[in-house]
């Protein structure tokens, strides 16, 4: 439910080649130096087990620290009880270690960790560091460009630790995961470039699944999406994401996926 | 002595001034223009990162920008003592590298040949691959250092160019010009 588009947003960064400005992963490409992002990413997911939808809102800023480093902070919003509330935050960092790059394509791999907290309550199997569960997750992605194509994937240990005194970890759960995506992205408009005023239109897919390692429980995701870059500078992503198949107990999801992001570059040196 | 003969010492007198005007600008070697491919890109935002890393410099005029071969075209101000370095830096700090880079310089009168060293305020560059010629005026050269052609095409020049020692050696204060 929830949980799940919690954790694509995260992903994207700016500035990279943007059929890999992924919607729900994250490349392994990064902002530039000195460049801040700022990002708001909603999910509005149906409920399973009651009427309504659940909704998140998450704003992020993200900074490129140098060349192969960059750093995410975000804040957890939900509507879980009713009343929108902050429910927590994570910092998440990405650092990029291997890079081949050619004209218009390029192979790059970075590793990533995050930490989270999170005050609600624990209510489902799946285990989601972007939004649901306190703890932390560390993995590695790797990105390959050719031309207006990008595919990417990821690996990730993922490891839920209590969230509060009160909203214990459930001991009947396993509380770490293995995840992993697979993205693919294509810039569809335009054909040829005019300039950088110009809107680009890019069309992703994007695979997400996680399996808990203490029982084998897993799910599977499909996110489709379309990216509308705007003056070179800001970002429009419109996704629906539509749950495959699940062992594992999920509370809400499928649903709608929103997120607008705006970069500024050279704030920083 | 007649008049005749004054004015043309002091014809002599000129024309030495300005040779000597010409060869000590001439040393200084700098780059008026930066055309450069970028590699490991195709999306305008990705473009627009370079763009505006390369515009916050204080000694760029402007920047042109070809979105489709993602070339850019730098002109810098007059004095400047911009390296290849300076611009390098610039696209690796947006995520990219450098895939050509071709510089514009003035030159007066340099002799140009194969191991030729010229000197400039921040740095030296050395001929190789190149034809004995003399270079006066705007002159286009490509650099073809390590970081500055694409990583395929610098493995078959460490091959080609083994007979430059100095090229072989990579030194991070020298770069090898070859003329266009």
């Amino acid at each position: 439910m929830k949980y799940i588009f919690v954790s694509f947003l995260i992903v994207v960064s700016l500035n990279i080649s943007a059929q890999e400005l992924f919607v729900v992963t994250e490349p392994a490409s990064n902002m530039p130096t000195g460049a801040i992002g700022v990002r708001i990413a909603q999910s509005l997911m149906k409920e399973k087990f009651k009427s309504g939808y659940n909704y998140h809102l998450m704003p992020e800023i993200m900074w490129g620290a140098n060349k192969n480093l960059m750093i995410h902070t975000s804040a957890f919003i939900s509507n879980r009880n009713r009343d929108l509330v902050t429910e927590g935050g994570s910092v998440y960092a990405k650092y990029r270690f291997f890079s081949v790059d050619d004209i218009q394509q390029h192979f790059r791999v970075a590793a990533f960790g995050r930490y989270s907290f999170n005050n609600s309550d624990i209510h489902q199997d799946e285990i989601n560091t972007m939004g649901h569960n306190s703890g932390y997750e560390a993995g590695l992605v790797a990105t390959q460009l050719i031309k207006k194509v990008a595919i990417s994937v990821s690996g990730s240990y993922e490891q839920a630790v209590n969230n509060t005194t009160v909203n214990k970890f459930p001991t009947n759960q396993s509380n770490n995961a293995t995840n992993y995506t697979l993205s693919f992205g294509r810039l569809m408009y335009p054909n040829k470039y005019k300039n950088f005023k110009q809107t680009n239109i890019n069309l992703m897919m994007e695979f997400m699944g996680q399996t808990l390692n203490e029982n084998g429980k897993s799910f599977l995701d499909v996110v489709p999406s379309l990216q509308f870059i705007i003056n070179s500078q800001a970002r429009i992503d419109v996704a629906y994401i539509k749950q495959i198949y699940s062992s594992m107990k999920r509370t809400a999801s499928n649903g709608l996926y929103l997120k607008l992001e705006y970069s500024l570059f050279n704030v920083t040196k | 002595m007649n008049l005749r003969v004054i004015k043309l010492i002091k014809m002599k007198n000129f024309i030495v001034l300005v040779l000597i005007t010409i060869f000590s600008i001439n040393t200084k070697a700098q780059i008026v223009k930066a055309e450069l491919v970028a590699t490991g890109l195709t999306c305008s935002m990705c473009s627009n990162a370079i763009n505006k890393q390369f515009k916050n410099m204080p000694e760029v005029v402007r920047v042109e920008t070809d979105l489709n071969t993602n070339t850019f075209t730098v002109y810098l101000k007059d004095g400047n003592t911009l390296t290849p370095e300076s611009l390098k830096d610039k696209v690796e700090k947006a995520g990219f590298f450098i895939g050509s880079l071709i510089l514009t310089m003035p030159f007066n009168n340099v002799k140009a040949a194969d191991n030729v060293k010229i000197d400039a305020k921040n740095t030296s560059y050395i001929f190789i691959d190149t034809k004995p010629q003399t270079l006066t005026g705007e002159t286009k050269v490509k650099v073809l250092d390590k970081g500055f052609v694409t990583q395929k095409e610098y493995k078959k020049l460490t091959k080609s160019l083994s007979k430059y020692p100095s090229y072989v050696q990579n030194n991070d204060n020298s770069f090898h010009l070859k003329t266009l």
